[in-house]
Parts: C-alpha cells; sequence; structure tokens
C-alpha cells in the first residue's frame, strides 16, 4: 500500500487534499461532529431534518448505490444537520454538553442518561418546539425516555 | 395408699417445640417470590425492548447524515480514479476510461482503491 507524502516535512504544513471534489460540486463543510453529540441530537436531527432525510433516502434508494447521484440532497441534509447542531448550541448549549458527555461516559447507552436527557428534551421543546418521539412504540404507554422508574437503570442512580 | 395432695397428673402430651413455618407456608412464600420475580422479568423484557427500539431509532435518524458524508467522498474517489486512469491511458486509442467491464447499466463500486 502506498501512501501520498507531498515532500518530507508534509507533517508540518496542513493536510491537502490531492485529489478535492469537482468545482462544478458546491461545497459544504462537514458536519465534524464526534458520535456521542449525534447521539444525543439523533433524535432532534430525526425530527427537525425529516424532509430532507427522506428526500435524500428515496433519492438514495432510486440510485441503487451510485454515490454521484445524490449529492444535491446529501448537502441539503448535511446542512440542515449542522443547523441544528448550531442551533441546539445557541439555546441550549448546557444541557446539550451535559447530556453527551454523559452518553459519553456510560457507553452510550440512553438509559444511563435520563436525568441529562429529560432537562434536554425540555429545554429543546421549550426553545425550539422540537420533541423526541420514538416510531413504533406502543399505544397508550409511557415512553421509555419518560418512563419515572425504569428497571434497567446503571447501579449507581 | 396415695400421697397427701395426690398423684402426680400423667403427662400424656407430646413435647414438639415449633420448629418454623410450615411447609405450606415456605412453599407460598417461594412461589410469591417467583411470581413477582417473574413478574419484573416480564416487565424488563417489554422495557429491554423499548430500549433497543429507541437505539434503533437513534441510528436510523443518523443514516442520512454520515451516508451523504461518505457519498460525497465516495465521489470524490471515482472523480479522482476516474482522471487517474485518463492520464495513464491518454496514449492508447481507443480506451474509455471508467467504462464498465460489464455490458449492463448497473453501478458497481470500484473493485480497489488508492488511499490518498
Amino acid at each position: 500500500m502506498t501512501i501520498y507524502h507531498a515532500g518530507d516535512d508534509s507533517q508540518a504544513r496542513p493536510y491537502i487534499d490531492p485529489t478535492p471534489l469537482p468545482d462544478s460540486i458546491p461545497k459544504v463543510q462537514e458536519i465534524g461532529t464526534s458520535s456521542a453529540p449525534l447521539k444525543s441530537a439523533a433524535f432532534f436531527i430525526g425530527a427537525y431534518c425529516k424532509d430532507y432525510n427522506e428526500d435524500f433516502m428515496l433519492c438514495k434508494q432510486d440510485a441503487k448505490g451510485d454515490p454521484g447521484a445524490c449529492l444535491k440532497e446529501g448537502r441539503k441534509v448535511t446542512r440542515c444537520a449542522t443547523d441544528l447542531i448550531n442551533k441546539m448550541r445557541e439555546n441550549c448549549l448546557e444541557t446539550f454538553d451535559k447530556h453527551w458527555q454523559c452518553l459519553e461516559l456510560h457507553n452510550q447507552e440512553y438509559y444511563a442518561c435520563r436525568k441529562d436527557e429529560r432537562a434536554l428534551n425540555k429545554c429543546m421543546f421549550e426553545k425550539l418546539g422540537l420533541t423526541k418521539t420514538i416510531p413504533g412504540s406502543p399505544k397508550g404507554q409511557t415512553p421509555i425516555h419518560d418512563v419515572a422508574k425504569p428497571i434497567y437503570t446503571t447501579v449507581q442512580r | 395408699m396415695p400421697p397427701p395432695g395426690g398423684f402426680e397428673s400423667v403427662k400424656y402430651k407430646r413435647n414438639l417445640p415449633f420448629r418454623g413455618p410450615s411447609g405450606i407456608v415456605a412453599l407460598g412464600a417461594v412461589t410469591a417470590v417467583c411470581a413477582y420475580g417473574f413478574y419484573r422479568v416480564g416487565k424488563g423484557n417489554l422495557e429491554k425492548r423499548e430500549l433497543q427500539r429507541e437505539k434503533v431509532w437513534s441510528r436510523i435518524h443518523l443514516v442520512p447524515l454520515l451516508l451523504a458524508e461518505g457519498d460525497r467522498d465516495a465521489y470524490r474517489r471515482q472523480q479522482a480514479a476516474l482522471a487517474r486512469e485518463k492520464e495513464i491511458m491518454k496514449d492508447v486509442k481507443g480506451w474509455e476510461a471508467g467504462k464498465s467491464v460489464y455490458n449492463n447499466g448497473r453501478y458497481r463500486s470500484a473493485d480497489s482503491i488508492v488511499v490518498l
């Protein structure tokens, strides 16, 4: 396997992509968020970017695996998610940080971080009007993230 | 002749000290504990199912975002490979860069990639 090194001091300079995307493709800033914040924001991304996400996935279904077919829809998806993360940081930075740091410490399990999650959900509903809903949960039951005394908890509450 | 004050009364009652709760009580208690335990297990199974549903949906919601990012990179690599092939094969007449070896229009991802 060959690894591209542009000269000896390539480590000292910032990385320059030798084969960037063609200029005909509009540039989009990648989201750059790590897994715990993404998991913390997942249900809000699902609620906030529903239309873009569905559009993209339907396009992908028609494209039959061609990565170049849905770049436009894909950019919309990324922009929407970036927009949401920015809004979350503007409005609920404290609760958001607390929740994803809790997820980071607890193997990214939601059930271990209900306290912080409820604070975040409350803030998100008050500031942005977004609620967490899990599709397909049984009707007439408390959704799992609102159960007051769950059976599965961490050892230390 | 009887002694003064009469004979002592005959001890005919069995001397059986209390030896703990009866078998029925123990059995009942065990049954009750087990019943409560199984009730909790059943509740827990339902809860586990909901936790799993929550986890799966959190991932489903992230699929488009991650897929879009991956697609952009895949497309970039695809275009770079095409440019490379064009450059290498520019002297060969009748060579179509990026042409599939199969005679159908289906998309096929690259068999090998160059790590750059």
